[in-house]
């Protein structure tokens, strides 16, 4: 027999977590605080910003959702929920401390060793900037480690922005190199937001090294293409160009099938993935 | 490897050898076809002499059609304790312990499910060679002949079987059945056995050119023919099941009414079906016939050969005997040669 | 104590063996009744509150007079969630076979001559969701067992119920039959809503399509498959129709066309 029958971790059981806090970022998406049930337990369960979490509802079922917190801040994971359907709907019903399921974290998440010193170029598109607040947060906690960081961010309105307080809070910074915009409506906010897709904030995208800088990229489906071909004018490395995508998911184990595309997992593979995979897999994006 | 001989006229008394590792399960007829069921009585053990291709496969085995795998409460949930029997899977086709090696692979590659593996580790593979039927086309899958993967193979060489074994089962299996399986297998079996293999590679029949297949899934993937096979489809979903190396599955989750507590079950799903690619917000990955079609045969050709080295179609003919509007590998691989 | 959910079951125009399989249902029926508080229940109940607001309904039935439309409209607005509960609020089932083949007033003249309706003015066959807005659904003639138990505890559960959106043959296949078209027989498994367990085919039975056309069903090809097997289009039509409701009326004309 070539194969042991050796058994891995349980990885379909999930651990209790209690909701402590929460508050709402857009009309329909919620920003949800979440920490093991009983406090001294997986103490050890760390994650890579651009990973999901299977979240199960008692009754409703289990969905993906992609961290929103830093692995830099420690014992807390952070989640914003958009309300679309059964279990969104039910995550909507939860208060303060109530309970729910936890699986993970699952997928490969950004390679940050590879970004370590690299220069980067963040562009989120609405729901986009969940995980990206990640990585974000990653990037300012460690600051030295990384070059440039540029943040492009479009929403179709400036009620639709996520983190919109702490991002306003963020154009002051010198950390970072931030630009906002809607695409429709930016009354009462001109001095902060411009109008327009988040392609045409390009434009103050400038002397960028082609050689030195790492682009992450999440957003909308219809979003990605746009959004690569912008890059791509600056020259950057294929292998350098980061997709974080979304796909059906039921186990985040490789196993249940829903998220492939051609040879690849997005729940092992991805959810993030190269412009390189991007040529060779023509369902991607 | 080990090989002995199992005399036909001894061939009565396997069962009562088999019965004693677990359950025996074997080929029985249903209709036209045959499924794999659980043999009661000795004499319902019957060792076909022609290709036996079950209506499901023996992933049914190892990944059931529908399983509880979680049992939950509002602040718990758990893995059922369940009892697995040990069972004895009689006259298993080469292909199909391709595919069973297939299966393998998949469930333990990146992360190990342990709902497979329960199972696997219960399952007693005894495989039989026998002369193909005009579907069977593993002679052009590489998956005619089998060399792992079995723990004991019988093939038919007229007055006896020779009996290779395969494992550590397979010879606890032969050891506890001295009294039928022989140690005396004379060099001249050789001669038997060359002719058999010689007989049986003239027999297959079925002629389905699978080289190059994987670049001209690229090259036509645009072409009108996945359209037409598109409009054809039923969705009906029956090549999925039917295929052996098919392993995708749902979940859901069902509350008992009245009580705090629920279950989690996982049940085979399909490509084919049109929500296997919808995610929130009601976006579609694969909104039609005709992409689904693409997804399932990109999977089986092409796509499997990047994750695992070798396309995941073992021959077995399921598809060209089940889809009743004949979309299969042999009419895609048709269409693809142009 | 959190309060129980309200619920209401109402029937119209049908056999009323979706309730009945309620009721059927036996030992969980305690559960029901204890899991919610049911206001209206006429096939099992003597003391019925039909003012009563209710969070679910299920209705049962077509709608076949004024008077049912009515009375379906005034369900809807004292329900939260409103469910069409089997294949007759779902597609119109068998009494609205001939939906919208113009000659639903002769049939009707046949039956009945000329006598004069006061009370419930008689209407053509209709599925519920062509005059409300409808929440939710629980598929069947009847609903089997198992799914509606399931579907009614998401809904007292405050959840729309899901299905598989998969076809009869999911169901058929795991059971390990042989596909019936392939023996050369009408079967509408591949066009209808699973969830049976697909008890006829593993009768030997074709599919009648008893629980309704499912979203991704293609009529057009089942239609060229069953006349390539030698079938009349008069006959595949006759049984596309017969539990295709309203849904199928839409698709007749296409399918005629392509029948020739």
């Amino acid at each position: 027999m070539k194969y042991e029958y050796k058994k891995g971790p349980e990885l379909y059981t999930p651990i209790m977590m209690r909701i402590i806090s929460k508050r709402d970022l857009t009309p329909d998406v919620r920003f949800f605080q979440i920490v093991p049930k009983e406090e001294f337990k997986h103490l050890d369960l760390d994650y890579k910003p651009g990973q999901f979490m299977m979240l199960s509802l008692f009754g409703s079922g289990e969905a993906p959702f992609s961290i929103s917190s830093s692995p830099t801040r420690k014992g807390i994971f952070e989640f914003a929920i958009r309300k679309t359907g059964k279990i969104t709907n039910k995550i909507f019903e939860l208060k303060d401390g109530d309970q729910l399921g936890l699986r993970g974290p699952f997928g490969n998440g950004f390679p940050i060793e590879k970004m370590l010193g690299k220069d980067i170029v963040i562009v989120a598109g609405g729901l986009g900037a969940a995980p990206l607040r990640s990585l974000l947060l990653y990037i300012l906690d460690n600051r030295e480690l990384f070059g440039r960081l540029i943040y492009l961010y479009g929403a179709k309105n400036p009620q639709e922005m996520l983190y919109r307080p702490d991002f306003f809070e963020m154009l002051e910074s010198d950390q970072l190199e931030l630009y906002l915009t809607v695409d429709k409506g930016n009354e009462g906010f001109e001095d902060k937001i411009e109008e327009g897709m988040v392609t045409h904030l390009f434009k103050y995208v400038n002397d960028i090294d082609p050689k030195n800088t790492i682009a992450c990229v999440c957003g909308p489906p219809v979003m990605y293409k746009f959004v690569v071909n912008e890059i791509l004018k600056y020259n950057l490395e294929k292998h350098n160009i980061l997709v974080n995508l979304e796909r059906r998911m039921k186990c985040g184990t490789g196993k249940c099938g829903h998220c492939i595309i051609d040879y690849r997992y997005t729940c092992i593979d991805g959810p993030v993935f190269t412009y390189w995979d991007v040529i060779h897999m023509r369902e991607l994006i | 490897m080990r090989v002995l001989k199992l005399s036909k006229k001894d061939e009565n008394k396997l069962y009562d050898v088999l019965i004693k590792f677990g359950e025996v399960w074997a080929p029985v007829p249903k209709g036209s076809r045959y499924v794999f069921d659980k043999i009661e009585k000795k004499e319902d053990l019957i060792m076909y002499n022609e290709f036996i291709r079950t209506i499901l496969p023996i992933k049914k085995f190892l990944m059931p059609q529908e399983l509880n795998i979680l049992n939950f409460k509002p602040s718990k949930y758990e893995k059922p304790k369940v009892d697995i029997p040990t069972r004895v899977i009689v006259g298993v086709p080469p292909c199909e312990i391709h595919a069973l090696n297939i299966l393998d692979k998949f469930y333990t590659t990146d992360f190990v499910d342990n709902y497979y593996m329960e199972r696997r580790e219960k399952v007693i593979i005894i495989g039989k060679s026998s002369l193909p039927d005009e579907y069977l086309f593993s002679h052009k899958t590489n998956t005619s002949i089998v060399e792992e993967g079995y723990d004991l193979f019988f093939i038919d060489l007229g007055d006896y079987y020779l009996v290779w074994v395969g494992s550590e089962k397979g010879d606890d299996i032969v050891r506890l059945g001295s009294d039928i399986f022989s140690e005396d297998v004379p060099v001249d079996v050789a001669k038997d056995f060359v002719a058999y293999r010689e007989k049986r590679r003239k027999a297959f029949t079925k002629d389905i050119d699978l080289e190059g297949v994987t670049d001209l899934m690229e090259l036509m993937y645009d072409a009108d023919f996945w359209d037409e096979f598109g409009e054809k489809c039923l969705s009906c979903g029956q090549c999925t099941m039917v295929c052996p190396t098919c392993t995708c599955f749902n979940v859901i989750d069902e509350i008992e009414l009245n009580k705090d507590e629920g279950h989690r079950r996982r049940y085979w799903d399909s490509c084919m079906f049109k929500d296997y690619s919808l995610v929130a917000g009601q976006h579609n990955f694969r909104e039609s016939r005709a992409e689904r079609l693409k997804l399932w045969y990109t999977h089986k050709l092409k796509a499997f050969i990047g994750h695992f080295g070798s396309p995941s179609c073992v021959g077995c003919g399921r598809c060209i005997i089940t889809c009743p509007v004949d979309i299969n590998v042999e009419t895609v691989v048709e269409k693809l040669k142009g | 104590m959190k309060k129980k959910p309200t619920l209401g079951i109402y029937g119209f125009t049908g056999c009323a063996g979706c309730q009945l399989s309620l009721l059927d249902c036996e030992d969980e029926l305690i559960d029901l009744f204890s899991a919610a508080d049911i206001k209206v229940f006429y096939e099992a109940m003597s003391n019925n509150d039909d003012e009563a607001l209710v969070d679910i309904a299920l209705v049962e039935g077509s709608i076949n007079t004024n008077k049912q439309l009515d009375e379906l409209k005034e369900i809807r607005e004292k329900a939260k969630v409103l469910v069409a509960f089997g294949s007759c609020a779902n597609h119109g089932c068998v009494q609205a076979m001939a939906l919208g083949d113009g000659k639903w007033e002769q049939r009707f003249k046949q039956v009945y001559g000329d006598a004069k309706f006061t009370v419930a003015i008689p209407r053509e066959a209709q599925p519920i969701h062509k005059f409300v807005k409808v929440d939710a659904f629980i598929p069947g003639c009847p609903p089997s067992k198992i799914q509606m138990l399931r579907a009614i505890t998401q809904l007292l559960f405050g959840n729309k119920p899901t299905y598989t959106n998969s076809p009869v043959c999911l169901e058929c296949k795991f059971r390990e039959n042989e596909c019936l078209l392939n023996d050369g027989k009408l079967c509408l498994g591949p066009l209808t809503m699973g969830g049976c367990t697909a008890p006829c085919p593993t009768h030997n039975t074709p599919c009648i399509g008893c629980w309704g056309i499912i979203e991704e069903a293609n009529h057009i090809a089942e239609l060229k498959l069953l006349k390539e097997k030698g079938f009349k289009t008069e006959e595949i039509i006759r049984r596309f129709r017969m539990f295709g409701g309203s849904e199928i009326v839409e698709k007749i004309e296409k399918l005629l066309e392509v029948a020739k």
